[in-house]
Parts: C-alpha cells; structure tokens; sequence
C-alpha cells in the first residue's frame, strides 16, 4: 500500500533529478523520462484494480498518525483520475519524443523532460493528497512547471501568454492559502478527512462563505466562466505537447479539487443551485465563444471551457448518479481534449499554423489526420456511439432523474452547448478538411515525406492514433468504467468510507 | 553559461604571459613553485555592475567562509531547533550571490562547486531517495530514523536522523535554484551585454545582428 502510493509522486521526481543529470545525452534521457512515466502507468493501474471495488487506501508519510502528519488518500476517485491522467501523460511524452526526433520542434527537449516529470509529479499528488496543504503543494509542483512549460520555445506570444497565466495562477494561489488559513482557524486541522468531521459543527453562514471561497479559488484554475479569461489566452499558443497535457490535465485536476472539496468537506445541498448557474454559463460562454474562434486552437480552447461547465452541471446535482457521470465526463474528456490537441499539432506541421482561414483540403493532404481528427471531434460533441455519448447521456440521465426547474434550464443549456459543440466542429471540418489543398500544404506534404522527418512524424501519427484508440477503449469499455463511476459517486456522496480510511474506525460520528 | 570558464587566478598558461611573468622579474617565486590554485577573488576582475569595490571585496573575502559554515551550522541543526535545509541553503547562496555581486559572473563561476542543474539534481535525488527508502522496508514515506550517540568523544550527544540527509537534499535544491536565477537573470544577461558591446566596438554588422529582437 505504501509503495502503492509513494510511486506516482516519488517515482518522476526521481526521474526529472536523473534526466536533468543527463542533459548530454538526449537518447538516455529520454529512454529515463519514458521509463518513470511507465511505472506510474503500471502503478496507477494496480491502485485502480486495489480500490476498484470502493475500498480507500491510505499512507501516512512519515508514520506520523492522521489529523497530524502528511496523508496520502486513494480512492476509486483519485485511483481513476491517476490511471488516465498517467496513461494520457505518456502518450504525449511519447508524441513529443517523435517530434523531437522528427526535428519538427523548437523545444528544447533537455529541458522539457525533465519539468514534464515534475509536473507528472504534481498532478498525481494533487489526486492523491489527503490534506488541504498537501493540495496546495500538489498545485504548486504543478503550476510551478506549467510556468516553465508554456514558455517553451518562447516567442513574443508565448512570453505575453504566460505573463496572463503565471498572473492568475499565482492570484487564485494566495486564495487558496487565504482559505487554508481560513479553514484552520476554523477547525484547527488542514486534514481533509478531519476538516470534514469538525466542520460539521460549524455555522452554516461560514461553511457557506469557506465553500463559495473554495469554488472561486478552484474556478479560476478550472476557468469557470467569469473567471475563464485566462485561459483561451494563454493554453493555445504554448506548443503542441504542452497545451495538449494543460487542456487535458491541468484544468481537470481542478475539477477534481472542485469535486472533492465540495463533496466532503461543505454542505451537501447548500450550494446547488450556484453550481447549477455557474454551469450554464460555462457552458453557453464557452461554446459562443469558440463558434467565433478562427484558429483551431483557440476554437479548441473555449470548447474546453464549455465543457468544463458539464462536469460542474453534474456536480450541482448532488446525486450518486450525478457525481458517477462527472467522473465518467472526466475520463472522456481528458482523452478526447489531449487527442485534438495533438491532432492539431499534426495539422500545424502541414499547414504551418492553426488558422482555420488560411486552410483547405487537409483531407486530401493527409486522410489518415482527418480520421484522426474526427473521431475525438464527434464525441467531443456528444455522438454515439463514442465516448462523449456515453458521458453526456448519463449525465442528462441523472439530470432527469433529479429534476426541478434550474436542472431543467441546465439539461436544456447543457443540450444546446451539445449542438453548438457540434457546429463549431463542423466549422473545422468544413473549413479546414474540405475542398482542393492549398499549394503550400501540398508542398509541406512533399517536404515531409521526402526530409529527414519521416520516421519521426510517423510516430507522431502513431501516437495520436493510440490516443483515439484510447478514447475508443473509454466507450467500449462504459460498463465497468460506470461501475467504478457509481461506486466513486456513492463514495464522494457518503463520504463515510474516506473519513474512516484516513482516521480509523467510527470518526465519522 | 557555456561561455563561462573558470578564470582562475593560478598560473594558468594564459596568464603565465601577463602579471606573472612581470612578477617573475622582480623576485617572485619561480613557475614550480606551488602557488594555490584558488583564490577567493582574483585581483584581475570586472564586477558585476558598476565601478570596483575594494572594500566589497575584501568583505566577500572575509565573510564567505564564514556564510558557508553559518548556513552548514544551519543545516545540521535545524533538526529540532530553528534553520534547516531550507533556510541554510538560502544563507549558503547568499555567499554566492555576494561573491558574484562583489566579482561578476566569472567569479562565480570560478566559485562554485558544479554547475546548478547538477546541484538541482543531486538535490532532488537525496530528498526523493531519502523519501523514498523506507519503501524498501515496507515503512510509509519519509519514515524518519535516529540514531543518538551518548558518548561520543569531544561532542558529547549527537543524534543522528536520517532527516538531515533529506534536508541536505533540501539545502543543496535552494543553492541551486538560487545559481540558476543568479546565472540567468544576471549572469546571462551581463554576457549577452558584454558580446554585444563586443561587436560594436569590432564592427557595425555584427552589432546589427546582436540587437535582432
């Protein structure tokens, strides 16, 4: 159990130390970067099938006892959102390999390993932190490295971009530890399994009060609209690989804290009806906006955001079957969200820019791209009989089941932002795939096939055809997916199991 | 930092020509006599910024050694009193940030032990391998173990904690970070300033080209 649970965060810290040590040779240190991230791979897995069945597993860093020390918490929540955020951490590690092999990038792949590490790092302790400083360290682990990420291969954009970002992170990071602080006055504990005992008996106003504080500090980092700015500002212009793994991870793990934070430590129902709204806007601000976008990135970028608002939708329901959907939702999105945005890094490489004005005929230059692109385009809108299908039925599903006008007006948003979702990806496709070539992509085509990067952009290719495999393995495989999804989502609505795992028998009064 | 040799104020052989020939003549020692190697600050060196500062210098000089024990000090017993790896590793850098402040970048570079990534990597390999040993004994991370020597000649008590190489970890992480800031906020920039300042004064088109944005 310990091992179990030490690996994901010690195991690529280890890795980055070894790989910054091998700056000289790229080959090493690239069979070192793929060789940690495989063992969180097969680490996480084995948490998956060991708290599959709802049992949650704990560690106590330092073997000092729960309320004090540092506790390390699995459950089928955090065992799930490891195994898919690892396996989708590896395929992009293993695209940005061919890239960089190919030749095609400006990075420098010496010091992109070794963050890329770090940042693995963060987001598995942030999935597996049992403590609210723990958390917030997880955070910082991982926003630490996105800074030195997104200006990689920097050029006037990028720096400007993450001017924005470093910015917003670092506000929403003093309110975090503002809430902490908060929270401790309070309970005297930052434990999250303790917190949630004591603050049981806290006024309603002040859990109220600590709950809307968690959700903008969250928010910010989950761009909830009004506070989603940042975010069609600063992920698209960071290169191919980084703003695949920030779309797909970064902003889910903030979901995931949204989650759990709501869920065990503040009022079951109090806050509903604000999430419901939230979820609305999110949905509907982020689908305008990307059905005006003209680059694909961008485009991609505020569709992230709207979609950001389904999973908020399910968490206001505040039913088992709500919460199973989010967790579904999760799985779906963080697949299909890394594979457009490495398709779109393909699509970069022939036409040498993401501007869907400047594009045509992508289908004639490279069938198997246009594949590629439309499978994880279609269930990033919600067609069955692909992944978004299944996240999104069951989440209409558990809306019908709880009812009332607001889940209501949400269902029929959340329908909508599905159609809209639709169009804007047919813009794309009509735009950008259809239609003769231009000469230049043509030529790029030419140049690539004849060059030096052959072998490289073929593995680039094979990488992200793996990422629609997977996204193809997530809707085959809905039915145990659901099953651990309703067992996550009984779990996050009792909350029993996790308090007892982390401080023995019987605290949950 | 690739450009950043050394200059050591020994007798390397492009100095041989210079100040230590002038000094051969007027009764210094002869070549192979055993001169040391490492100075604290070699006499021949342009600050970082603005004129030269004797008495900066000769501060740098005198109050280095002592940083570097102090922050040691701090290390090793921040086990249950006030400092740590933290807080020592802040204080060591100090050191060095001063020496750069009083000597510019060659110094520092002729200063310090290994490159930061090396220091950043060795840091990270102590604290995550302390970390992650107790694991093989099937403990839960960061286990602490001690072991306290009763009688120990000269020193009396001394407990020993597994901590402090973690915390050595630490402390070598934050020298690291804080080189790696040094050399590319300061010590990039002065000589990226100093190359362009180069081609200006040998040419007008390598200045153009210098200033490309």
């Amino acid at each position: 159990m310990n091992t179990l649970l030490a690996v994901p965060v010690l195991v690529p810290l280890l890795g980055a130390a070894a790989s910054l040590l091998m700056r000289r040779a790229p080959r090493l240190q690239q069979g070192v970067a793929v060789a940690a991230l495989t063992a969180v791979v097969v680490d996480t897995v084995l948490l998956l099938r060991v708290t599959a069945d709802g049992s949650v597993i704990t560690s106590q860093a330092g073997a000092w006892e729960a309320p004090l020390g540092v506790t390390v918490v699995a459950d089928p929540l955090s065992s799930l959102m490891l195994a898919v955020s690892a396996v989708v951490l590896l395929v992009v590690q293993l695209f940005a390999i061919g890239q960089d092999i190919a030749g095609l990038s400006r990075a420098m792949p010496q010091v992109f390993h070794p963050i890329y590490l770090v940042l693995t790092a963060g987001v598995c302790l942030c999935f597996l932190a049992g403590d609210l400083f723990n958390l917030f360290v997880g955070f910082e682990i991982m926003l630490t490295a996105s800074y030195a990420l997104i200006t990689q291969a920097p050029t006037r954009a990028r720096v400007r971009a993450s001017m924005i970002y470093t910015v917003v992170s670092l506000t929403s990071s003093i309110l975090f530890l503002t809430g902490i602080a908060l929270i401790y006055g309070l309970t005297g504990t930052v434990n999250l399994a303790d917190i949630a005992v004591k603050l049981g008996g806290a006024p309603e106003e002040l859990r109220m009060v600590l709950a809307l504080l968690f959700l903008v500090v969250f928010g910010i980092k989950a761009a909830l609209v009004p506070m989603h700015f940042w975010l069609p500002d600063s992920y698209p212009v960071a290169i191919t690989r980084i703003s695949a793994i920030f779309a797909a991870l970064l902003t889910k793990v903030a979901v995931y804290a949204i989650i759990r934070s709501q869920t065990l430590l503040f009022g079951r129902d109090d806050i509903s009806a604000v999430l419901l709204c939230v979820a609305i806007a999110t949905m509907l601000v982020g689908i305008f906006g990307a059905l005006v976008q003209d680059d694909i990135n961008r485009l991609m970028s505020f569709a992230l955001v709207s979609h950001i608002g389904f999973m908020i939708f399910g968490l206001g329901l505040n039913s088992v079957a709500g919460l199973a959907a989010v967790v579904v939702y999760l799985v779906h999105h963080i697949v299909v969200q890394a594979n457009l945005f490495l398709v779109n890094g393909l699509i970069r490489q022939y036409a040498g820019h993401s501007s869907l004005r400047a594009m045509r005929g992508l289908n004639t230059v490279s069938p198997v791209m246009s594949f590629y692109f439309f499978i994880p385009a279609m269930s990033l809108a919600g067609l069955p009989p692909l992944s978004g299908f299944v996240a999104k039925a069951a989440l209409f599903q558990a809306g019908v089941g709880v009812g009332g006008w607001l889940v209501y007006t949400a269902l029929a948003a959340g329908v909508a932002t599905s159609l809209l979702t639709v169009m804007a990806v047919f813009r794309i496709w009509v735009r950008g795939f259809w239609g003769t070539p231009m000469p230049d992509m043509v030529e790029a085509r030419e140049r690539l096939k004849r060059g030096s990067h052959l072998a490289g952009l073929r593995f680039m290719a094979a990488m992200t055809g793996v990422m629609v495999a997977i996204g193809l393995v997530v809707a085959g495989a809905a039915g145990p997916l659901s099953e651990i999804a309703f067992i996550a989502g009984h779990d996050l609505m009792n909350g029993t199991a996790y308090i007892e795992a982390v401080l023995g028998e019987g605290a949950a009064r | 930092m690739s450009g950043d040799e050394p200059a050591r104020a020994g007798p390397s052989p492009g100095r041989a020509a210079g100040e230590w020939g002038r000094a051969d003549r007027s009764g210094a020692p002869p070549e192979n006599w055993e001169a040391p190697r490492e100075r604290w600050l070699s006499t021949a060196v342009r600050p970082a910024f603005g004129p030269r500062s004797v008495l900066l210098e000769v501060a740098a000089r005198l109050l280095t050694p002592a940083i570097l024990v102090f922050s040691v000090f701090l290390l090793v017993s921040g086990h249950d009193r006030p400092g740590g790896g933290f807080a020592g590793g802040l204080v060591a850098s100090m050191a060095y940030v001063l020496r750069y402040i009083a000597g510019g970048r060659r110094e520092l570079a002729a200063g310090i032990p290994m490159r930061p990534n090396g220091l950043l990597a060795l840091g990270m390999l102590l604290v995550c391998g302390t970390a992650a040993a107790p694991l093989l004994a099937g403990h839960p991370m960061l286990e602490v173990y001690s072991y306290t020597a009763h009688h120990l000649p000269l020193f009396g008590e001394v407990k020993f904690a597994s901590y402090l190489l973690f915390e050595s970890g630490v402390f070598l992480i934050v020298v690291g970070l804080v080189l790696s800031v040094v050399a590319a906020l300061g010590a990039r920039m002065e000589a990226e300033e100093e190359e362009i300042r180069g081609r200006r004064r040998s040419g007008g088109a390598g200045a153009a080209k210098g200033e490309r944005p």
